[in-house]
């Protein structure tokens, strides 16, 4: 038992260290914050709150209030990615054959791993959680306590899912294609950058937008995390407040067991 | 005792490539034992089905008198492992490396003092705290050679270690090598630089995955008739020279002015033949056959690199800073 957290624990710290040496990837995480809350926000603020002429509806924040929440989960979402990358490289050139050749059991690896990618993801997305002064977003030790739990739940989801995508890819030459691909239009159809009105029903929506894009939005499970984020630090939600959770929960269920397959297939 | 005993074994690629076929040899505990052939003859996948990376499809190995199969985490500890491909991470320094390693493998009382016992083995003390990017590739494979002592393993296998190195770190290499092996650790070398299996106390030959020969390099270097010997002698000598050397071997070759033959040990005939004939003599050439000669003899040709494999491409890709490499 001892050894399985010993295991867990130097993979672990070994992720930690790396990515606070890589200092290309918190640049990132620090610019892509910023560009959002300042460029977007400060621009589309005026549109935004004086509400769409032909709806009912008018959210009563700001855009940088409205877009916060969101680039924190992007921030992890990109982070976590970053990981699955880091997990090809090691893999197939180096460092991981040192590891798979020891007696290391390989699910105290598999956890390392993914806890590692999940830390490092989970504080990338606290960052946004510091700029939240700055955005107008006061955030109470309760309110930032909640909102790191969020995170980190969807932390260890986006890990996971990385890991399994890593897993059956053996060249990262269009992984860099591959996840921009993957998490920008889930980033966008998760009502993260425009709200679909939650005055309306699903019929009126329907007459409004485009009906895929309704759909779209309502199975992207980031859509309910979003709003969950959204609830705890702004409070404002369209969705019941506890869906989030289980949708975090059910992500998790079913993702932790595939990555933990996929990776003790290619290892 | 038997550091490592491998019956019958087997390997072929998804896709029905073949890369071992029904090798078979066994290793002395504290001897130098070397696997020599060319790129692509299957020296990496026995070493890592040894290392329990693969996972052979037919036959068995014991390590340490372990089963591979069987028994997977006690031969992983009785084994230090220096892979072909560099396997630190560049981002650590030194001694976190080791330190991972340590943790790793349940190195768990007096880990700073081993880690510190490691490092002095291979001169680099003053450099723990380095990165190991900031390394030379000599260094790194001393760092390497460090950390797979780390866990005070039986048997050392190294796979190509000396690949991509300087002469001077070369030998540097082979001093540290042949040091932890007069401490009684099992050295486990696979190569393609003859000069590195010379000195082994056995030689296994392996060609397209099939063992070709076997034993000490004295005795493979027989199986080409042993030394070369050429004779310059004066024309007033020649006749009873060349009487004599008839009735010592089999065949006398006269190339010029040279008299050629094949001896067991040129030294040894040498001696006997000098104190009579020595006056007739003006010069002597003594060729050794080399392992290079004795696998041209076996398998028909050199032993040369290959082209890169698709592997090595994507490597090569990774290394000139490749998109979101890293």
């Amino acid at each position: 038992m001892l050894f399985y957290l010993s295991t867990i624990y130097a993979i672990w710290l070994r992720e930690i260290k790396r990515s606070f040496r890589d200092s290309g990837q918190l640049t990132g995480a620090f610019i892509r914050p910023m560009l959002w809350v300042m460029i977007f926000g400060i621009g589309l603020t005026p549109y935004f709150s004086g509400g769409i002429s032909e709806s009912t509806f008018v959210v009563p924040f700001t855009y940088s209030q409205f877009i916060l929440p969101a680039v924190a989960v992007l921030n992890v979402m990109y982070a976590a990615v970053q990981s699955g990358v880091s997990l090809i490289w090691d893999r197939e050139f180096g460092f991981f054959r040192e590891v798979f050749a020891s007696p290391a059991p390989r699910v105290a690896v598999f956890l390392g791993k993914l806890l590692g990618g999940a830390t490092i993801a989970t504080l990338q997305g606290m960052l946004v959680l510091i700029l939240a002064p700055a955005a107008d977003v006061p955030v109470s030790w309760r309110q930032g306590m909640l909102a790191t739990l969020a995170l980190f739940g969807l932390a260890i989801v986006f890990s996971a899912f990385a890991i399994v995508i890593a897993s059956r890819m053996s060249s990262f030459q269009g992984f860099g294609v591959f996840s921009n691909a993957l998490i920008l239009p889930l980033y966008f159809l998760s009502s993260s950058v425009f709200p679909l009105d939650p005055s309306l029903s699903v019929e009126q929506q329907i007459l409004i937008f485009p009906p895929w894009m309704v759909f779209a939005v309502r199975v992207n499970p980031i859509t309910y995390i979003v709003d969950m984020l959204r609830g705890i630090m702004i409070d404002y939600h369209q969705f019941a407040p506890y869906l989030g959770s289980y949708v975090l929960l059910g992500l998790c269920a079913v993702l932790i067991p595939w990555a933990y397959r996929e990776f003790q297939r290619r290892s | 005792m038997l550091a490592l005993d491998v019956q019958n074994l087997s390997y072929h690629y998804q896709g029905g490539v073949q890369a071992l076929k029904q090798v078979s040899f066994s290793v002395e505990e504290g001897s130098f034992f070397a696997l020599l052939g060319p790129n692509g003859a299957g020296k990496s996948t026995l070493a890592h089905i040894l290392a329990n990376l693969l996972a052979a499809q037919e036959g068995e190995a014991l390590v340490a008198g372990h089963s591979v199969k069987r028994a997977p985490i006690r031969v992983r500890k009785s084994l230090g492992l220096v892979f072909q491909e560099p396997s630190l991470d560049d981002r650590l320094t030194v001694w976190e490396n080791l330190d991972f390693h340590a943790r790793l493998y349940q190195v768990g009382r007096g880990k700073g003092a081993k880690i510190r016992g490691v490092l002095e083995l291979v001169e680099l003390e003053k450099w723990s705290h380095a990165l190991v990017r900031s390394l030379s590739r000599g260094m790194k494979r001393r760092v390497e050679i460090a950390r797979a002592m780390l866990h005070e393993p039986k048997i050392l296998m190294l796979d190509e270690p000396t690949v991509g190195l300087d002469v001077s770190s070369r030998n540097k290499l082979w001093d540290y090598l042949k040091g932890l092996q007069s401490q009684g650790v099992t050295l486990f070398l696979t190569t393609h630089y003859i000069e590195e299996a010379e000195g082994a106390h056995q030689v296994v030959i392996i060609n397209e995955g099939e063992k070709v020969a076997e034993g000490t390099p004295h005795e493979l270097k027989n199986l080409i008739g042993g030394d070369s010997l050429r004779l310059k002698v004066i024309p007033e000598g020649l006749e009873a020279l060349q009487a004599y050397l008839a009735s010592k071997v089999e065949k006398v070759q006269l190339e010029g002015e040279m008299l050629h033959i094949r001896v067991g040990n040129a030294e040894k005939f040498l001696a006997e033949m000098m104190p009579q004939y020595g006056d007739k003599v003006t010069w002597v050439e003594v060729e050794r056959p080399t392992l290079e000669q004795v696998f041209i003899n076996l398998a028909g040709k050199r032993i040369a690199d290959s082209h890169a494999d698709g592997r090595e491409q994507l490597l090569n890709f990774a290394k000139a800073g490749g998109e979101h490499t890293r």
